[in-house]
This record gives C-alpha cells, structure tokens and sequence, in this order.
C-alpha cells in the first residue's frame, strides 16, 4: 500500500512521521494500537477525543508521550466537583505592584490538554471546556484569546464509578469527533508492561530515591515537528473521498435516524466527522483513499456516543452497541426508505 | 220485637247462603254429596261459551250410590242446576238425579251500565312481531359473520397465491450486477452494490455474528474474497484507476451465483 502514497512526497513523509510517532509511544505504551491511532486520528483532523475506561490503562501516559513524541504543549487538569472555570481557562487577577489586572491564561493554553475524569466536573466547567473546544478560542474578562493551534482535548471517563458525577449530554458529547472504548490489555501485552515495569529502578534525589515510574521514560526529544505535524494534516485533506464512500456514509447515518429503538439518530456532525476519521485513517494505513473498511473500523468510536436508545429498547435490553454493530451488518441488506 | 226476631231468624239462612255462593269466575266445592245410581261424569262440553264449568274432583262408593266431590265455577251470574252437567259413565238416563242448584254471584253492581267487554276472536296471526323481528336480525347477523369470513379466507388465498418467494440478496444483487457491467448504474446504485458485496462474503463466510470491523479485516484476508474486494476498492475508490479494473472479471462470480445456490451456501457456512 505505501506505492499508494509514493506518488505524493509529502505523504509519503506524512506515513514516515507519523511510523515514528508510533514507535516512540510503544516505547513507553505497550500495546493499544488503536488507541494511538485513534489520538493521531484525533490530533490530524483537529477533533477531540474522549476515552472511555478504568483507571490504570495507560490514559494519561499516552497523552503524554505523545506530546512529547511531536513537541507538543502538554496540560493536564484533573477534573473534580469544585473545579471552576476559570481554573481550565484562566483568569484576570490584580497585579499589587502596578495597580492593574493581568490576565492569567489557565492549562487550556496548550497544544495537548487532558482532562481526566471530565464527567467528574460541575457542568458549568464542562460547559465552559467543550465551548472552547469548539469556537477554539476563549474569552477571559473582556479579552478574547485564540488557543494555540493544533488543539487537542483528549478527555477521559470512567464508565464504573457513576455515583457523583455529572455525565455529559448529547450535546456536548457530539463536541468529540470520537470516543474510544479502552480495553484491559491482552495477557502478552500485560506480561510485557510488568517486565518493563519491572526493569524501572529508581532515580536519587537530593538526599533520597524515588522510584521511576512510565512517565521517566519518556525521551524529551520529540520525533516529530509542529511543521511535519501540519504536513500530516494537509496530508489528511488531500485523501480521496469517493461519492460512493459519501454514499455509505449517508446511508449509516440515515439508518440512526430512521431505526423504531433509537431515540436520537446521527446529527450531520456524525456524517462529517466519519469522513474526517475515515481519511486520517486511510493516512495511517498508508493510502491516499478511503475504502469501506475505514467507516466499519471507525463506526462505533464516531456514531455510538451520538445515538440514543429509546426506553422500550433499553426495557428490552438492547444495548447501543449491540445495535450498532447490527446496522453495520444489515448496510447491504436492503436498500433504505430514502432509495426507490 | 217479636215480629223482627222472626224475621231475622228466617232471613238468616238466605243471608248464609248469599255469602257462601262464589262470584263470577271464583271456583267453588261441594263436599260429600251423595247421588243416587250409577257413577256419575262430567258431560263433555260443547259449547264454549258455556257459563257453567264443572269438575268431579273426587269419587267415593257410599253403599249402592256414590259420593261425590265436586268443583265448579260460573262464567256469568244466575243459578244453575248442576245436574244438567253430569252424566252416567254407562249412559243410562238421570232422570232419577236430585236437583243440584248452585248460585253464581255478580261481582258487579246490580244495575251498572257497564258490561265487561266481551272477547272477541282473533285469527292467528302469521310470523312477525318482535320474535321475528329477532330472528330476523340474527338470521341476517349470521349472514353477514359467514360472509366476511368468507371473503377474508378468499383474500387470504388470493394474498397467498399473489406472495412470491421473499427476495433474497442473491436477488437484490443480480440486476445491479448487471447494470454496472452495462455501465448503466448511478453512484448510489454502485454503493449499494458495494455494500451488498460485503455482506454477501460476510454471509457466504459465515462471519455473520462477527463484529463488522472485525469481519472486515478476515474477508481481506480471505484468498477469493480479499482479492475481488480489493478490486472493488480500486474500481469504486481509488482515484484514476477505474479503468485499470476489469469490471466484467469482478463481477463474474456474482453473476454466476443463483439466489438458491447462495441460500445454499449460507446455510452451510451456518452449519459450519
């Protein structure tokens, strides 16, 4: 598939940087492949990414070297019920010296910003996050400030503890162009993280020793530049997306809407970002056009946070994904209402 | 005084008798009556609008005659002999038969210029009125159930013979097969060709209950199914390379597959 891409220099050093990126987060990140591929497909379309496990697989670790691996700024904000906007965004406090307000640009300031436990925040954070998310720019006092670019949130929740939380509407989750589903790691991933867990040791530091964790292990030196990073995704918008791919694309979101235990079907936004996702994806898999596979692949990271079960399904014990995946495979059935 | 004791002593009897007569239509009993002769019956009556009506209610022998107790009851006030009603079982005369007299009493009052109407016979009407008027209706209810039972099963058998064979994909396919090697069908048609495509190897694999994604990965790696939706990819996707891909070699085996041929193989690769 690269002679796809040889045609074209700068894919070509698009599939390059992003091979690098790769093997620098499986230096530190063992396993979760498509995780990463998921946050590289995040991170070239300019979408955010909510992740979607329990704690203790590797979230923040791979949000942090993978800024790291493309010299991104890194901000991470864990997400408790006392948060403040203005804690995420900034604010203008009084400088003594000078009798005048400054302003104080807050952790959203920057290339990477993780924010863990995102359903653990009031909704007024959550409120004020996701429409800067969104507009890409935030206003502090009567200011207004562009958030650097590129700008990634990659936000996580834990879908076990419930109690005390504030879980994001429909609105709000449509704001992230995936959310990815963590899986515990495979027994052969898993020996391997303990054998290099093992082999960490510990570092001294001024009259003690701490023991080094993952996050020590991440080189400083960045694989990849900003400018390579923005090669990618000019990269991403120059892969070739075929009206009957537009046509697959339809047809799925058309089904959301139109299925008897579905509450809320796709919004537009869904169809765009399944084309958004699909050409990073083909990128990644080294070809300058998308194919079918890349819409099953992406299917449940795109529509499952966007569509709603109406109450006789959920009575019924049907589950989202479970529907999903029953959509995706009844695609080529039949021909939906909207055709002849 | 004297003179009104005697009187009131001889009226007495008169007035008993007064009240011991029945009323108009009020039956009467005479108990223990002794008739001389053979055993008595009660003549048949032939006329119907006879005012007397009796009845022997009991016979006893009472030494060579017999003992009667009889019930009767006038239709119309006067006095009556009740002999004239009886006669021997065995025809013979009685002639030798005491009198019987009874009394019928008015319930009326003597001299009332009202007299009770009097029946008059009515020919027996024909069917009709509110039985027939309920058969009727019930005949016409059970008319109406048995014909739209009827015609419902007369639809049924007609919907029945009008139901084809459900379409199965292999069904779906062939004419777009057809018209893309004709070069005849849209971009949506050649999307939905696609898509049946895929689920035809899905189903013809037997990766039915795998997830979609998944399922993706195995047809690719598939040896005849990889290839021919490589094919398809190039053909449907790639940019500049439509006329690279032999349409008419993509599409042969799907041409070649028959609708039962395809039921057939999905079946075995469920059994599998």
């Amino acid at each position: 598939m690269s002679e796809v891409m040889g045609s074209n220099g700068q894919s070509g050093a698009a599939i390059e940087f992003i091979g690098s990126v790769r093997e620098r987060v499986a230096t530190v990140v063992v396993g979760q492949d498509q995780v990463v591929e998921r946050l590289l497909i995040a991170l070239f379309t300019g979408g955010h990414i909510l992740l979607q496990g329990v704690p203790g697989i590797a979230k923040t670790l791979l949000a942090a070297v993978l800024s790291k691996s493309i010299d991104l700024q890194f901000a991470r904000v864990q997400f408790t019920i006392d948060l403040l906007p203005s804690d995420i965004l900034g604010s203008e406090i009084l400088d003594q010296r000078t009798n005048e307000f400054t302003v104080n640009k807050g952790p959203i300031f920057a290339n990477l910003f993780l924010a863990d436990e995102i359903n653990r925040a009031a909704p007024k954070v959550q409120g004020a996050l996701l429409e800067a998310m969104q507009e890409r720019k935030v206003t502090i006092a009567k200011e207004t400030f562009v958030l650097p670019a590129p700008f990634l949130v990659i936000a996580t929740q834990n879908p076990i503890e419930q109690a005390g939380t504030f879980e994001l509407p429909e609105a709000q989750l449509d704001r992230f162009m995936l959310c990815h589903r963590l899986d515990y790691p495979t027994p052969d991933e898993e020996r391997e993280i303990l054998r290099r867990n093992a082999k960490l040791g510990v570092h001294r530091k001024e009259k003690g020793a701490i023991a080094n964790t993952e996050f020590d292990m991440i080189s400083d030196e960045p694989v990849g530049s900003g400018e390579q990073l923005i090669q990618a995704m000019e990269s991403v918008h120059r892969v070739h997306v075929s009206e009957t791919f537009i046509d697959h694309v339809v047809e799925l979101v058309e089904r959301t809407r139109q299925h008897p235990q579905l509450e809320l079907g796709c919004s537009p936004r869904a169809g765009i970002a399944l084309i958004k996702a699909s050409r990073a994806r083909a990128l990644i898999h080294g070809r300058d056009y998308v194919v079918p596979e890349d819409l099953y692949a992406l299917a449940e990271d795109v529509v499952l946070h966007r569509i709603r079960l109406n109450y006789e399904a959920l009575a019924d014990g049907v589950t989202g994904a479970g529907l999903l995946e029953e959509l995706l495979h009844e695609l080529g059935a039949m021909p939906s209402a909207t055709r002849a | 005084m004297r003179i009104l004791l005697l009187a009131f002593l001889l009226g007495l009897p008169l007035l008993a008798q007064d009240a011991k007569a029945p009323t108009v239509g009020i039956a009467a009993e005479i108990s223990q009556l002794v008739l001389p002769g053979p055993e008595l019956k009660v003549k048949v009556l032939e006329d119907r609008h006879d005012p007397m009506v009796l009845r022997i209610k009991a016979v006893f022998p009472h030494g060579d005659a017999f003992r009667y107790d009889l019930v009767y009851y006038g239709l119309e006030p006067g006095k009556y002999d009740l002999r004239e009603y009886l006669e021997r079982k065995d025809a013979s005369s009685t002639a030798d038969l005491p009198a019987i007299p009874v009394e019928v009493r008015p319930i009326l009052v003597p001299g009332l210029p009202v007299e009770p109407r009097v029946l008059q016979p009515r020919a027996v009407e024909g069917p009709g009125g509110y039985r027939a008027l309920l058969i009727g209706i019930g005949v016409l209810w059970a008319l109406g159930l048995i014909w739209i039972l009827a015609s419902r099963r007369r639809k049924q058998a007609v919907a029945a013979a009008s139901v084809e064979r459900p379409k199965s994909l292999a069904d779906h396919l062939a004419p777009r097969v057809e018209k893309a090697l004709a070069g005849e069908l849209p971009t949506a048609g050649m999307a939905e060709l696609e898509r049946m495509l895929l689920l035809f190897w899905r189903r013809r694999l037997g990766l039915s209950d795998m997830r979609a994604a998944v399922a993706m990965g195995v047809l690719r790696q598939h040896a005849e199914a990889g290839p021919l939706l490589e094919q398809l990819e190039l053909w449907l996707h790639r940019p500049g390379t439509s006329g690279e891909v032999d349409v008419a070699a993509l599409l042969a085996p799907y041409r070649e597959t028959s609708a039962e041929s395809f039921l057939r193989e999905v079946e075995e690769a469920q059994a599998s």
